[in-house]
């Protein structure tokens, strides 16, 4: 079973807060995250996640077994959200990162914020899946 | 400023009484009450429209066209009634001009593949900068079908259509020119009896995304001396997938169909089929009846309101914006044509739009951001979104006052 510690502490404490106030948590952990650095010459086209409303690059790291990634959005609220996904599921398996579905998004009460933010946070699960393998692409067929 | 301040004279829109014909505008988000400002991506839609709809359900819904049976019969008067409602609407000069479509994404892909099908190689097509991805994309297709040449004509800082360079672009091989008639971005409105004049001097057929255009005023397809005029029903208070293909009665009949299926034949044999006269040619299969009824009721009620008041409100809302937003330091006003509907898009340095969008609905205030369709024309302005305010009928002065807030707010906490 996987570690979720990361992922535990943001769920429980979004559970602790009204809509409002987990919209300002959300801004907060962007504002931390603007704080870190992250590498300008990873904000590239190769980083990019397609598909968002605002600019989103992920850098990910296999180290020991070990999937480990770094997010940054130019858009705060974004932002935010990169943060506690990228946060929350570092440090797992690969196995570990394949079993973690929809549920553990549902999970963070954020859906309230809009649902297109769920959809969104869904897509970058998927994306940090597929970035550590967790969820091969079916083999290309030879013709 | 208040409503009681805006003076248009004794006849004057009462914008309560307007609200009051839409229910959905009277409920909250978020425990806030609604601020509509995204009627240019859809409007809402009034009692009158949704009862007519309703009401044809639940007495008159059956099939059109062909039915041996009353119920048909209903149906198809009232179908074909909002093809007489549509031609008053535009001025049209005959109802079988008149061709129903999903939308204007529709009627311009019909028109790319019916009329475009007519084109040659090296003929050539002009569409603006400030174009819908729906007045791009068809064309494209088209280059790559027939071998067409897209021009694109400039437009300038301020969002205004350059006539000169637009003429300039103008040769012999020009085929069609299909402009939007109001950018859905800036809201700028193009002259369109000066675009026709100068194309059709050429002899080259011109065409108007009216999508926009209809809902700010009143449109005169034979004033404006265009070929093909578009617009939507959804955009006009009406519902959801139907649409609006006008066209001059001689050009339709030289267009070859489209889409095949029933209500479009004349007579069908495996050897060959004979198609019927326009606009049953360009309607294949079961239409949007129950749609045609619902945008029938919504060109009734805004020509119960009249369009003229309509559009004094209106611009009275978009002067107020757009003074209400240039005061607060750091936003930038995307768009400042002189001729100018109420769509106000603009940015907040430093702050992402999509931030700015999502303070805004916290506070109840439902705008748009993004490239709106329209990525070529982000790229001419220097920007890669926009927030968009769009603006109708039951906008209220204090919704301005509303949105001017909530840009406030979305610098405080994140400028």
């Amino acid at each position: 079973m996987a570690d979720l510690e990361r992922y535990n502490d943001y769920a429980e404490a979004l559970e602790m807060l009204d809509d409002d106030m987990r919209f300002e948590y959300l801004l907060d952990l962007a504002k931390k995250n603007k704080d870190k650095p992250f590498p300008s010459e990873a904000m590239d086209d190769a980083h990019l996640m397609h598909g968002c409303m605002s600019k989103v690059w992920i850098t990910h790291e296999e180290r020991d077994g070990r999937h480990y990634f770094q997010g940054v959005s130019d858009a705060a609220i974004v932002n935010g959200l990169v943060t506690m996904m990228t946060d929350s599921f570092s440090g797992l398996t690969r196995e570990e990162l394949a079993e973690i579905t929809l549920d553990h998004v549902r999970r963070l009460n954020l859906g309230a914020l809009t649902t297109q933010r769920q959809v969104g946070m869904m897509a970058m699960l998927k994306h940090l899946q597929k970035l550590a393998g967790a969820r091969p692409m079916p083999a290309q067929g030879a013709a | 400023m208040t409503d009681a301040a805006v003076d248009f004279g004794r006849n004057a829109l009462d914008v309560e009484a307007v609200r009051a014909d839409f229910p959905i505008l009277s409920r909250d988000v978020y425990g806030k009450p609604l601020v509509f400002l995204d009627s240019g991506a859809s409007a809402q839609k009034p009692r009158q429209v949704l009862d007519a709809i309703t009401r044809f359900y639940e007495q008159d819904y059956a099939n059109v066209h062909r039915g041996a049976h009353y119920l048909s019969g209903v149906a198809t008067d009232a179908y074909e009634g909002t093809r007489d409602t549509v031609a008053a609407f535009l001025n049209a000069p005959s109802r079988e001009e008149i061709v129903f479509t999903r939308n204007v994404t529709e009627a311009i892909n019909l028109v790319a593949n019916s009329f475009g099908g007519l084109l040659a190689e090296g003929d050539e097509v002009v569409i603006s900068e400030m174009e819908h991805h729906a007045n791009i994309v068809p064309w494209q297709l088209l280059r790559e079908r027939r071998g067409i040449v897209l021009k694109i004509a400039p437009v300038t800082d301020e969002g205004v259509l350059d006539l000169d360079a637009f003429e300039r672009l103008l040769t012999g091989r020009t085929k069609l020119v299909s402009i939007t008639h109001c950018s859905n971005v800036l809201g700028t409105v193009v002259p369109a009896r000066r675009v026709a004049e100068i194309a059709k001097a050429r002899g080259i057929r011109v065409m108007f995304d009216g999508a926009q255009a209809v809902v700010h005023g009143p449109v005169d397809v034979q004033d404006i001396g265009c070929d093909f005029y578009a617009f939507t029903g959804h955009k006009l208070y009406g519902p959801t997938g139907i649409g609006v293909l006008w066209a001059r009665a001689e050009i339709l009949e030289a267009m070859p169909p489209w889409q095949g299926g029933g209500d479009m034949i004349d007579t069908v044999t495996f050897e060959k089929t004979t198609f019927a006269a326009p606009p049953q040619r360009f309607e294949a299969g079961t239409p949007p009846i129950a749609q045609a009824v619902g945008l029938g009721a919504a060109i009734d009620y805004v020509g119960g309101l009249g369009q003229e008041r309509i559009a004094a409100h209106e611009a009275a809302l978009r002067d107020h914006a757009m003074d209400e937003l240039g005061r607060i330091e750091g936003v930038r006003l995307i768009g400042t044509a002189p001729d100018k509907a109420a769509i106000v898009s603009f940015v907040l340095d430093g702050v992402h739009s999509l931030d700015v969008a999502t303070i805004l609905d916290r506070q109840g205030v439902a705008v748009r951001v993004g490239h709106h369709c329209a990525e070529p024309l982000m790229a001419r302005m220097g920007v890669n979104s926009t927030v968009r305010a769009s603006m109708a009928v039951y906008n209220t002065h204090a919704e301005i006052e509303a949105l001017a807030a909530g840009i406030r707010k979305a610098k405080d906490i994140l400028g």
